[in-house]
């Protein structure tokens, strides 16, 4: 486990904080008994020390979380945002206590601008809801992350998620137009707009994915799409993971960007198959869901020569999904992989690193290496077409050893991503938990210009803080 | 002070790499000539010029085609020119990855030569595109007709290598299409002027270059009609346009379509039979409006043509004096913005043009007298600024730029951005006031 500060703040502050908060949002809106702040301890990253905050508070306002964050300063105590608490990267850990700003109230959707195709919502607005907001209208919020059922705007902002459908459409930076953002300072200024290129800095494209270090997004202006007018999905079977990574590759060669590429690995299967019976071939090394989006004449054209690159590469079968019902099912087996290997295993340590396709087959064999010399399970089921791999590395806590077994497996593949020429984090984002790794990608001037950047932003240093970047070497030792 | 400086700069990159004197007049701005030019060939030699510039307060304006240097302020101090030219290289290029990481200096046109060999393309086509630098298309954030299919530059880079103000090289981003790795401060190079430092290397995402594409002219009563057309193409219908160009009858007339009427110019890619579907799609929608389409005649050339509007294919107007201008409104107030700059602007004759799918506005006044043709911008300005819009002027003779902003009023965070700018560069000598308000 990685240890936490366990600093927290006096009781005379705490209680001035709480008299104060109440008189913000009322006494209902502050959470203050041990208890009932339990719940606020960690979010979906299981392999870090909890930490209560001191406080939680739930505004309605943008106009309220300006006046905590306010107060906060005011009185030298950290504070940070919380979404729906589904993060991967311990971003939403209260690791030093303080205030948790909990944006879940802030749920309305404030515009829906048709002709436009943009939406204006509030912060804690959940990514689905939106997405069933304009479907009437024959329009959809294009970044799908798996915990879209819950998962909120802000977060997804914060941590710049992804999804499955991220290979066509891109992640949360390129669907954000503006946002409202209560800075640091309590100052509260409105980045980017509906208004394209506005002349300056693009303050937006910087604030998004970082992962509420920078100040707390109340509002989001986001894209629309357009719905397709038809879909195909089609599931390939393969004998081995190099066949499967190389028919990626040769689909994209052919120029086909399919809307989702998605390599499901034999364990995978296997468990996915003990759990919702997906219809995926259990013998199979590798299976790959393949989605086109389009004109119905379009796909009709692209899913033969999908095909003919999936048997170009010596694919066992091909499926394609003749119902809507069918389709549903080939999805839920990717969708509930994780979930199914929580029954399989007593715990996992997700990761999420990149790689740049064509780096696929040699990374996956070092990875299978690495779990052949650890004596762990390692289990893959990723974003293949944009190379975001998901290894999913599976222990037993209660195994004296295994987690710090799990850890120096999760460290490895680490470096052999990044040797590859790959990044710590597609989609999860660095959080708590992945700041050491930035020193693999990013030497110290690097890291010293992202720090000026967090320092404008933050000069005090008390949103959200431990998170991101890593201790800055010349620093240590001086005073918090 | 001059003759010491290129001394050291010639020391440093041989005395052929540096110019001074006459020789320097090509790098003009406005009535302004820089004392130098430093061409470097390698990273390292750019880090020295900035380091050297940053010890003695050198205004320094990186130079990549020069193809949009009208954009901005005069500098406010003009002591070298950074010619980034020959950093043209490709870097790494793997086909399959379709990402390509090549240096700042690489023009448009020979990268689509490159990538055209293994049918891939970057999809930025800014006015006059092929003279254009990579690093100067970041550094403008200027964009064509392709930006309706395929977004922005920010879009598409995935990393920088940028040389700071002080000489340290730093990067940004990688060179994988997913990154949600710290923060994405390649994003703060696109569009900045190059006043946050000098960019490098990029990494890119590259697209297939479509099977086949085609393009029709849709005409109809006026520009509200093409406008409503443009409407139903965007949201109601399945139409998967890559280019949605409205023009005003005199942009249309400079971009060779046929007759003196407004017109919506339209481009679709894919599959011979996506084509055929579309076409009878476009047909349809323009029948709904009461317009017609047609078929672009040379496509090729009229998409230049259209990319370049107003710069080099501004119609033929009386006027000596010529102002051009961009701007932007809500997609779906293109033509009522341009009904009322026409209605606002008087004193000057005027084209004007929209990327309609992002709202995009691009045109030129024509006129004898300073004036009015700055009167005309003022003018403008506000009717965008009425629709929640803004308009920045690209290019504008020296007696109209004396009488007015170029850039406007400054946008929301302009404090931040104004702090970032003194972290990154504290002694300004990158683009000094060329930019904003205290950037």
């Amino acid at each position: 486990m990685i240890p936490m500060s366990s600093h927290r703040m006096p009781s005379t502050t705490r209680d001035r904080l709480l008299r104060a908060l109440r008189e913000i949002v009322g006494a209902e809106a502050v959470v203050s008994a041990p208890d009932e702040l339990r719940v606020y301890d960690c979010d979906a990253l299981t392999t870090c020390h909890r930490s209560m905050p001191d406080l939680a508070v739930l505004p309605s306002s943008t106009e309220q979380v300006a006046a905590i964050v306010r107060l906060c300063r005011h009185e030298g105590v950290p504070f940070l945002p919380r979404g729906a608490g589904t993060g991967l990267s311990g971003g939403a850990i209260p690791s030093q206590g303080g205030v948790l700003i909990v944006l879940t109230r802030m749920d309305r959707i404030l515009d829906i601008d048709v002709a436009n195709r943009t939406a204006t919502l509030e912060a804690g607005c959940v990514n689905l809801a939106l997405t069933r907001a304009v479907t009437p209208y024959g329009l959809f919020y294009a970044p799908d992350p798996a915990s879209q059922q819950v998962s909120t705007l802000g977060g997804n902002l914060a941590e710049n998620a992804g999804g499955p459908h991220s290979l066509k459409h891109g992640v949360t930076t390129n669907h954000v137009l503006g946002a409202t953002i209560v800075l640091p300072s309590g100052d509260v200024v409105r980045v980017g707009g509906r208004i394209a290129d506005r002349p300056g800095y693009d303050l937006t494209g910087v604030f998004v994915g970082s992962e509420g270090t920078l100040g707390i997004c109340t509002e989001v202006t986001v894209r629309l799409m357009p719905l397709p007018q038809a879909v195909k999905t089609i599931l390939a079977v393969f004998r081995n993971l190099d066949e499967a990574s190389n028919a990626v590759s040769s689909i994209i060669a052919r120029g086909i960007i399919p809307v989702a590429l998605e390599m499901i690995d034999q364990e995978t299967v296997k468990a996915v198959e003990a759990y919702v019976k997906a219809g995926y071939p259990v013998d199979a090394e590798a299976v790959l869901l393949i989605e086109l989006e389009g004109l119905s004449v379009e796909i009709e054209a692209e899913a033969p020569a999908v095909e003919a690159a999936c048997r170009e590469h010596r694919c066992l079968n091909v499926q394609v999904a003749r119902t809507e019902e069918e389709r549903a099912l080939l999805w839920k087996g990717r969708k509930s992989a994780a979930g199914a290997f929580g029954r399989f295993t007593q715990n996992y340590y997700h990761q999420d690193a990149v790689v740049p396709r064509t780096k696929l087959p040699a990374v996956l064999r070092e990875i299978a290496a690495i779990g052949a010399r650890t004596g762990l399970l390692i289990s893959n089921v990723f974003h293949a077409g944009d190379g975001n791999i998901h290894p999913l590395v599976c222990y037993d806590a209660r195994v004296p050893g295994q987690f710090e077994r799990a850890l120096a497996a999760g460290d490895e593949i680490m470096r052999v991503c990044i040797q590859a020429g790959g990044t710590v984090s597609g989609e999860h984002g660095i959080g708590l938990e992945k700041r050491e790794y930035l020193r693999l990608m990013y030497d110290e001037a690097d890291l010293a210009a992202m720090r000026r950047v967090q320092r404008i932003f933050d000069p005090t240093g008390e949103c959200n803080p431990g998170k991101v970047l890593p201790e800055d070497e010349d620093r240590k030792g001086e005073a918090p | 002070m001059t003759a010491v400086w290129s001394t050291v700069l010639a020391n440093r990159l041989g005395a052929d790499r540096v110019l001074v004197g006459g020789a320097c007049a090509r790098y003009r701005l406005g009535n302004l000539v820089p004392a130098m030019v430093a061409s470097p060939t390698d990273e390292a030699e750019v880090a020295d010029v900035l380091a050297t510039a940053a010890r003695d307060g050198l205004g320094v304006v990186p130079w990549g085609g020069g193809t949009h240097q009208s954009f901005g302020r005069p500098p406010a101090r003009y002591d070298l020119a950074l010619d980034l030219g020959r950093l043209n290289r490709v870097l790494l290029y793997e086909p399959a990855d379709m990402t390509i990481t090549v240096q700042a200096g690489i023009r448009l046109a020979d990268l689509a030569r490159r990538l055209g060999e293994s049918g891939q393309f970057l999809p930025l086509d800014p006015p006059l595109a092929p003279a254009a630098t990579l690093g100067g298309v970041l550094a403008t954030n200027l964009s064509g007709p392709l930006r309706c299919g395929y977004g922005t530059a920010r879009d598409l880079v995935l990393g920088v290598r940028v040389v700071g103000a002080d000489g340290t090289i730093t990067k940004a981003g990688a060179r994988v299409v997913k990154n949600a790795t710290a923060y994405d401060l390649s994003k703060l190079y696109v569009g900045a002027y190059g006043t946050l430092g000098v960019v490098l290397e990029v990494s890119l995402r590259l697209y297939p270059l479509p099977p086949s594409e085609r393009g029709w002219w849709l005409t109809g009563a006026d520009l509200a009609c093409c406008q409503e057309a443009a409407g139903r193409v965007l949201a109601g219908s399945h139409l998967t346009p890559i280019r949605l160009e409205l023009l005003d009858a005199e942009a249309a007339r400079a971009c060779g379509c046929q007759g003196a009427r407004p017109a919506l110019l339209v481009s679709v890619a894919g599959v011979p039979e996506a084509i055929r579907e579309q076409e009878r799609s476009l047909a349809a929608q323009a029948g709904e409006v009461g317009g017609v389409i047609g078929p672009l005649e040379r496509p090729e050339e009229a998409w230049a043509l259209v990319r370049d509007f107003p710069w080099r294919s501004a119609p033929p107007f009386a006027g000596t004096q010529r102002v051009l201008w961009r701007g932007a409104v809500l997609p779906s107030d293109c033509a009522k913005a341009m009904a009322a700059i026409r209605g606002a602007a008087t004193g000057a004759e005027m084209s004007m043009a929209a990327t309609v799918s992002h709202g995009v506005l691009r045109g030129a006044f024509s006129g004898a007298a300073a004036e009015a043709l700055a009167t005309s911008v003022a003018r403008a300005r506000r009717a965008l600024s009425a629709l929640g819009g803004y308009l920045v002027v690209a290019d504008a003779p020296e007696a109209v730029r004396a009488r007015l902003d170029v850039w406007g009023p400054p946008p929301d965070g302009i404090a931040l951005m104004q702090e970032l700018r003194r972290a990154f560069d504290p002694r300004g000598i990158l683009n000094p006031g060329r930019f904003l308000d205290g950037i």
